[in-house]
């Protein structure tokens, strides 16, 4: 959809965007049941901005309004969890997913100390991009064997 | 009439990407933000078609379209289902709804308009005015020949029009041209290696964007088997090596309905002239011919009632000739136009050798004609 190459950091790398305290966009969708958590994308708003455009096709100045790159945030979040929600329910992990919400500013993400964090950057076209998942593990369908 | 599309989905983004996907089409596509605003859309428009999404607020997807399966109004619009969950669990749920196809997110929009081109008809934007197009106008040729002196000599064969050929010498590259643009005329080789015209023909067919652009497949004369063959995959003609430009320029206009009347056709002072060129093969005579009629009886409704066969520019005066001046004569009478003939005197000569032509009033210039047809000519 987008026809941007992402290429994964390596592991534990910051994401560029948060260390130069630019301006980010963040998307989070939550999904609870066997497994319960939040998936956050975020990245510089200048980025997701850019984004917008590819997307749509149109021009940056066209797709510079804040609802358009917001829903265009919460959609990829949206399908980025869909995916990993897939996997999980495959591994007979069954949760539901709930609409995705939008956060801007300047921010750190932490996670509670029962949730399982995962922290992904990946670089794009000159740009940060983080995908950060955390977990928590709700009954005891969660084995080694699912992990 | 316009094809109706109804989009339902949360994400104005989702709405947005499908209207663009849909942008070249024929079609009005409609919004709908949940489940119950796509009902009420869906019982006001009767779209032919909805692209539902899952996961959405108020209503979702499922239960949108269970609501549109209990409704005896609704339940025949087909619908594709937009997910962004591709597990197992959720494709099985999914097929059980009753639905055409699904998509998953993150998807391409040609692969949603394919989906949907398999569902309804789509018809690229102006395609109807595509009859009104004419010989003059720029055409985009795509040729699809793994010998690129094939495409040269297509090429110096339509030189003189205005028609841009676009040669590709693999299929990958036609398909990847097609994906960018819309010929107006593909012509394939029928010996590509692997069958792989024929492979290519049935992928623009499949494909919503080419799925009645006019496909010629291009072969030597002798090879029977494969023109029988692209005959009966639905090619819409056959172009045979060694290439005829004037052949291969009429079926491209035939194919397309291009208006190459004007060519012929002219209205000067108040009289309707055929202008004949200097050389007349069958295939010209054929499209005079075709045009004819209609051109006089327009010029007839139009108050026009004389009518000049201007033959000066013609070299010889052949059987071809004598037929079609035969053809506008008897026309002219039936109608009502008085007329004359234009040609040189060689060209009269030999038209008096054949006795149809006994009657035939020539004068040597356009001038002349009028005067002679304004009564005042001696």
């Amino acid at each position: 959809m987008l026809n941007l190459d992402v290429v994964p950091f390596a592991p534990g790398t910051v994401n560029r965007a948060l260390k130069d305290r630019e301006q980010q966009v963040a998307a989070a969708v939550g999904f609870s049941g066997a497994v319960t958590g939040v998936a956050y994308i975020y990245c510089s708003s200048s980025f997701a901005v850019q984004c917008s455009a590819v997307l749509l096709g149109s021009t940056i100045r066209d797709t510079s309004a804040d609802e358009i790159v917001n829903d265009m945030m919460g959609e990829i979040a949206n399908m980025v969890v869909g995916k990993l929600k897939s996997g999980l329910c495959d591994r007979g992990l069954i949760c539901v997913l709930g609409t995705p919400s939008v956060v801007r500013g300047t921010f750190s993400i932490e996670s509670l100390s029962l949730s399982e964090r995962r922290v992904m950057n990946f670089t794009c076209d000159g740009n940060s991009l983080t995908v950060e998942i955390m977990l928590k593990l709700t009954d005891s369908k969660l084995t080694a064997k699912n992990r | 009439m316009k094809s109706k599309i109804l989009t339902v989905d949360d994400s104005k983004t989702i709405r947005l990407i499908v209207a663009k996907a849909f942008k070249q089409f024929d079609v009005d596509i409609f919004e709908a933000a949940n489940g119950i605003e796509g009902l009420a859309v869906a019982a006001r428009e009767k779209p032919d078609i909805i692209i539902l999404d899952i996961t959405m607020p108020v209503m979702d997807g499922a239960e949108c379209i269970a609501k549109l399966k209990s409704s005896s109004n609704l339940k025949a619009i087909p619908v594709i289902m937009l997910t962004a969950e591709s597990g197992r669990e959720n494709v099985l749920k999914i097929a059980k709804m009753g639905i055409k196809d699904y998509l998953v997110k993150p998807f391409k929009e040609e692969l949603l308009v394919e989906r949907v081109g398999r569902i309804i008809e789509l018809k690229a934007k102006g395609e109807d005015s595509k009859k009104l197009k004419r010989y003059d106008d720029v055409l985009n040729i795509l040729v699809v020949d793994d010998k690129p002196a094939i495409i040269d000599q297509i090429k110096s064969a339509l030189a003189d029009t205005n028609w841009v050929v676009h040669g590709r010498t693999q299929t990958g590259e036609a398909v990847d041209y097609c994906s960018q643009n819309l010929p107006d005329v593909i012509i394939v080789s029928l010996t590509l290696p692997d069958a792989a015209g024929f492979v290519l023909f049935q992928m623009f067919r499949a494909s919503a964007k080419t799925k009645i652009t006019p496909i010629f497949g291009m072969s030597v004369k002798t090879a029977n088997d494969e023109q029988a063959r692209a005959v009966s995959l639905g090619f819409t003609g056959i172009v045979t090596k060694p290439l005829d430009p004037e052949e291969l320029k009429m079926k491209i206009c035939r194919s397309l309905n291009l208006d190459t009347s004007y060519k012929y056709f002219q209205h000067r002072q108040g009289i309707l002239t055929l202008i004949l060129p200097q050389v007349l093969t069958p295939v010209i005579v054929n499209e005079i011919n075709l045009h004819l009629r209609p051109k006089v009886a327009d010029a007839v409704d139009s108050g026009l009632i004389k009518m000049v066969v201007d033959m000066s520019q013609t070299r010889v005066a052949d059987v071809n000739l004598v037929r079609l001046g035969i053809s506008a004569i008897q026309l002219c009478s039936e109608l009502g136009l008085k007329h004359r003939l234009v040609g040189t005197v060689s060209v009269q000569e030999e038209c008096s050798n054949y006795e149809e032509t006994n009657e035939w009033q020539f004068v040597e210039t356009f001038d002349e004609a009028v005067l002679a047809l304004n009564g005042s000519y001696v």
